[in-house]
């Protein structure tokens, strides 16, 4: 039976054998193959036994059985456990999906069979059937590669993944599950990087993912504060972008925690060496630093600063150590002095340092003071600084006064003293006083003037010097006497003044070093001219200077200024040089005065005034005179000689005549003042041109006109006063000679007419209508009584006597009169128109109708009048006068007909000649 | 005096309806900009339709019949979604620290006081608590946080509290108005 046993047992092992080899090499199947998944690590460990060491893997992504590994590892076994380990680092989270492995031996010549699938479930299988994404919350280096899975739930559909808001590649591992892969990854945002699973309709899953940085932590210092404990401190470096819980970096120092969140971790005890460890889950940085505790001393800031003695010139700080230990300290301290203007700084040393006497103060300042300590030994820092400290300095009596005398003529004065900075006031001033001295008078009693004053009226009663003194007080004292004596009185007609040129705007003076300048020399500058309260500066010299630069900021551009320099001694200043001179030249702000222009003939005397001193702001050089027009002006001269106020312009015109003078300083001309003139002709020669010229050619053309009436004085005879034949009237016409009154035919009335709106040669003569007339007057017998200065009147007995000529003349005169009238007009009927072209007689006419109609209407009425007998105007006759053409041309005047020529008819050998015909002969010089 | 009080408890009941409504009003206005903001920062929650059960709701609250019992309805609703807030405000800062300061932060704490001025003021209208909800325990924030134990959860679950937040505030603001007229009316009946 037992025989039985034993082979079937070894018939077993044999089969077993044979099954546990293949043909190739007959090696045995690795046995026990486990898996240990490390989900967070996304890594797999495989355990197995085995004899080989040499091995094949294969992991499959169960589902699609995608090989993800395919590979021949040499792995020895454990030689306490046997078994064969290796760990595969998995580039997908081993949720994403189901993973198998197997495995096979392998040698030189043979393999193994596979062994088993082993498996380990993903998220995707069947019992989980929600949506699932991979890695969750993962905390990566920037720039790294990862892969994300979406875990789709069951009977949903799939759409995309999305990182960081875009659409990833994805690719399907199994029924439910989709990956991508993101390469080189930015780091995060504050809340990280979102990675998302869509379906067509909604959001399915998500992750977040954390990329950020290595801690990046540098500097670390250690130091003391209280001579036992340490202090360590570093800088943080570049922003991690893990900002959740999680995602913090961490601290230990020497291996103890540190506070979260800060940059210094406190030891209660100094070791010399320091290590500080900055830890993220991405990983660590170290940090190290070695001192002695002597070398790394930073002391507190002082406490209680207290001024406790505080004097015008100096002040006595304390303050306090809160650490006991500083009190052996050998220490060093600085005080900052403020404010600016009287900042210092200031170091004292001393062991456990705690008062300082600060020395140099200002009287009546407030300073403020910080102080700061270190260890003096192996100075490490300059400890914390204390809170600022106020100090206000008492007062102390002001410094003397800086005085000067100026003269502004023999018997005044004013003494001027320079204001006190604050630095030399040393408090508030209540007052200056002032008192004089002379030789016949002891110091007096002194004035006081009020802080605000400067200056201070002298008069000199006497010739003898007054020295005046001058002090200020303030609460805490007068200050020294200032003495000045008063200096002789120079004006500047009395002294050679040269002519100071400015550089820069500055005045650069120089003289000649004096032997009494025992005191120096004082430089004084005043604007010429000026009384009264100037603004005079001045400044002291020393004795073994000759020099001086008046600055410009001191001066004012355009003003002249006097400087003077005088000699200090132990008497009154004594004058030693005098200057003008201008900063900076300007033009004259005013033109010149009293600009007058004086005509002489045919030339013109400008003269004019200088312009003020004040108002010349630089030398004047001269003067230019200009000619002005309308559009511009003409330099008719340049005087370049300033004392020269007047000019002759010469050889002008009789027209007007403007001239602008301008004076002129090197910066230029000024605005010019104008004076007009009209030329007009002298006197002598408008009586000459007026009165004596015409008189004298009168008085020839009366010479001319004489002589040539005598030569020609049968001519003007026969001309103008022919013998006038006697009537030769049949019958008995010798009746006494009386007035022969004549009552003139209807045709001869005369009428006066008033039409002062006629010309007496047009229309401002009209006819009186005859047929009106006669109607009117049928019945009525003619009044030749009558005023009517129509009513004419001969005297036949006149006609050649010797009055004839003045009654011609009279008679012409009337015409000559009525035609100079435009309000009354005579005409005598019959008597020719020098102005008508027409022959006969030509009446006066009336505007109501035209001259043309008039004259036809009046020759018809003449033709019917001429069949009248009796006495025949001149009408008639010039009618029946075979030549009235000729006569109608004629250019006789009425003045030069006598009355009995158109009165009385003539016979026809008696006929007058035509005016052209006797007018000729008067030319032509014939008798 | 008597009369005198009559006439001055409605007033001020009118009164206190009206700033409650007011602030309703303000809130869901600044609830909606809240969530404005959250979505700016958190850019997937644009398109995101969350889906599941509401996380306020008063399934043990009988059914609000007048418009009394609907302000109470409204003021427990109210009253979850500070508790709510006051979660999620705690959760952010204990992931994200305090140093974030920026609109987000400040206007959280904004939507907070005011949430609890209004559901202070909704429990001022109501008589002798006429309308409320049985008292519900406080909410503990670890409750129901198993599932958002990972960032991305706790960015949806923020929102849907932010949504919670906009919905009942509107809620609040619709039912107060409500409530104020009716209020009105009455009062000028008994006039």
């Amino acid at each position: 039976m037992q025989g039985w046993v034993t082979l079937a047992l070894l018939l077993s092992l044999g089969v077993n054998r044979s099954l546990g080899q293949n043909g190739l090499g007959e090696l045995p199947v690795p046995r026990g193959l486990t898996l240990n998944p490390d989900l967070p690590a996304q890594t797999l460990s495989l355990t197995w036994q085995s004899d080989s060491s040499l091995f094949d893997l294969e992991i499959f992504h169960t589902e699609f059985m995608n090989v993800v590994l395919n590979e021949t590892v040499a792995v020895k076994a454990d030689p306490v456990t046997g078994l064969h380990s290796w760990t595969w680092h998995s580039p997908l989270p081993l949720e994403c999906t189901s993973h198998s492995v197997h495995i096979r031996a392998r040698n030189q010549q043979s393999l193994s069979q596979w062994s088993p699938l082993q498996t380990i479930p993903g998220s995707d299988i069947p019992e989980k059937s929600e949506s699932y994404m991979f890695p969750q919350d993962k905390m990566v280096p920037v720039g790294s590669n990862m892969s994300f899975c979406c875990i789709v739930k069951e009977k949903r559909d799939f759409r995309e993944i999305q990182y960081r808001g875009q659409q990833k590649s994805a690719t399907r591992l199994s029924r439910r599950t989709y990956a991508i892969t993101v390469t080189n990854q930015p780091a995060s945002g504050n809340t990280g990087t979102n990675v998302v699973c869509c379906s067509e309709t909604l959001t399915l899953t998500g992750a977040v993912v954390f990329v950020g940085y290595l801690p990046g932590d540098e500097g670390l210092v250690c130091e003391t504060r209280d001579l036992a404990s340490a202090e360590c401190s570093w800088k943080k470096g570049r922003d991690t972008h893990l900002r959740m819980k999680r995602g913090r970096t961490k601290y230990t120092l020497n291996g103890r925690d540190c506070l979260e969140g800060k940059t210094w971790c406190y030891s209660k005890v100094w070791e010399e060496n320091w290590t500080l460890v900055a830890r993220n889950p991405l990983g660590m940085v170290q940090l190290t630093d070695s001192a002695q505790l002597a070398d790394r001393v930073h002391l507190l800031a002082p406490a209680n600063v207290t001024a406790v003695e505080v004097k015008a010139w100096s002040a006595t700080l304390q303050w306090s150590w809160s650490v006991a230990a500083y009190k052996k300290l050998e220490m060093v301290c600085q005080l900052q002095i403020f404010p600016h203007e009287l900042s210092s700084t200031r170091n004292y040393s001393g062991p456990g340092l705690s008062s300082v006497v600060l020395e140099g103060l200002w009287p009546d300042v407030d300073y403020t003071v910080t102080l700061r300590c270190g260890s003096k030994q192996s100075f490490w820092k300059w400890g914390d600084e204390s809170a600022p400290y106020r100090i206000h300095t008492k007062m102390d009596r002001p410094d003397a006064l800086d005085v000067w005398i100026w003269m502004d003529s023999s018997k005044t004065g004013r003494v001027f003293w320079k204001p006190l900075s604050v630095r030399k006031s040393h408090g508030a001033l209540d007052r200056y006083e002032v008192s004089q001295s002379s030789a016949d008078e002891d110091w007096g009693t002194p004035d006081f003037l009020p802080p605000g004053n400067f200056s201070y009226p002298i008069i000199l009663n006497n010739s003898s010097d007054i020295t005046v003194a001058v002090a200020a007080r303030n609460p805490a004292g007068l200050s020294q006497l200032s003495t000045v004596t008063t200096p002789a009185y120079r004006a500047d007609s009395r002294l050679s003044v040269s002519e100071l040129l400015s550089t820069n705007g500055s005045f650069d003076l120089s003289w000649q070093p004096n032997a009494n300048a025992s005191g120096g020399y004082v430089v004084e500058w005043v604007p010429t001219g000026c009384s009264g309260l100037c603004p005079v500066d001045w400044r002291k010299v020393p004795e073994s200077d000759s020099s001086f630069t008046v600055k410009s900021d001191s001066l004012v551009a355009g003003v002249r200024y006097t400087v003077s320099v005088y000699t200090l001694s132990p008497g009154a200043p004594m004058l030693l040089q005098r200057w003008q001179g201008y900063s900076q030249e300007m033009i004259p702000s005013q033109s010149v005065s009293e600009l007058s222009a004086n005509q002489t003939g045919s030339d013109v005397l400008l003269s004019w005034k200088a312009t003020e001193m004040k108002h010349q702001r630089g030398f004047i050089h001269g003067y230019t005179v200009y000619l002005a027009d309308a559009a511009r002006l003409d330099l008719i001269a340049n005087i370049s000689d300033p004392e020269v106020q007047s000019y002759r312009v010469k050889g002008l015109s009789l027209s007007s005549h403007k001239f602008v003078v301008k004076a002129y300083t090197s910066a230029g001309e000024d605005a010019g003042s104008t004076v007009a003139i009209k030329m007009e002709m002298d006197t002598a020669d408008m009586l000459f041109v007026g009165i004596l010229v015409p008189l004298g050619i009168m008085f020839c053309c009366l010479i001319l006109l004489s002589i040539c009436c005598y030569k020609k004085r049968e001519w003007v005879k026969k001309a103008f006063y022919p013998e006038i034949p006697g009537p030769k009237v049949p019958g008995d016409w010798s009746s006494p000679q009386g007035p022969l009154d004549v009552k003139p035919s209807p045709h001869s009335l005369v009428h006066i007419v008033e039409s002062p709106e006629w010309d007496f040669t047009k229309e401002g003569l009209f006819p009186v209508p005859e047929e009106e007339e006669e109607s009117e007057n049928d019945n009525i017998e003619v009044d030749t009584d009558s005023d009517e200065p129509a009513l004419l009147r001969y005297y036949n007995q006149v006609v050649g006597d010797g009055s004839h000529s003045n009654h011609v003349l009279d008679s012409s005169g009337s015409s000559t009169a009525s035609v100079g009238s435009t309000q009354t007009e005579i005409t005598y009927a019959g008597i020719q128109s020098p102005t008508s072209l027409q022959g006969g007689y030509r009446p006066q006419m009336q505007s109501v109708t035209g001259p043309a109609e008039l004259q036809n209407e009046f020759e018809a009425d003449f033709q019917d009048d001429g069949l009248n007998t009796g006495y025949k105007p001149q009408c008639s006759w010039q009618l029946d006068s075979p030549e009235a053409e000729n006569f109608s041309g004629s250019l006789g005047s009425p003045t030069s007909v006598t009355s009995s020529q158109f009165l009385i008819p003539e016979s026809s050998e008696e006929k007058p000649q035509p005016s052209n015909t006797w007018f000729h002969n008067f030319l032509s010089g014939k008798s | 005096m008597e009369g005198a009080a009559d006439s001055d408890t409605p007033v001020a009941q009118r009164s206190a309806t009206d700033r409650a409504a007011a602030l309703a009003r303000l809130l869901h206005r600044d609830c909606t900009r809240l969530l404005e903001l959250y979505k700016e920062r958190e850019n997937f929650l644009s398109h995101h339709v969350p889906d599941g059960e509401r996380l306020v709701a008063l399934g043990l609250c009988p059914e609000a019949l007048t418009t009394a019992e609907q302000v109470g309805h409204v003021r427990s609703a109210l009253r979850r979604c500070k508790e709510l807030l006051e979660c999620l405000i705690t959760r952010e800062v204990e992931e994200m620290g305090e140093e974030l300061e920026g609109e987000y932060e400040s206007l959280r704490k904004t939507v907070k006081d005011r949430l609890g001025h209004l559901v202070h003021s909704t429990a001022a209208l109501l008589e002798n608590g006429e309308g409320g909800c049985p008292p519900s325990p406080p909410l503990q924030c670890t409750e129901g946080q198993d599932e958002v134990d990972d960032s991305f959860a706790a960015k949806l679950w923020t929102y849907r509290v932010l949504l919670e937040l906009i919905h009942w505030t509107d809620s609040a603001s619709q039912t107060l108005h409500l409530f104020q007229s009716e209020t009105q009316g009455q009062q000028q009946q008994l006039l």
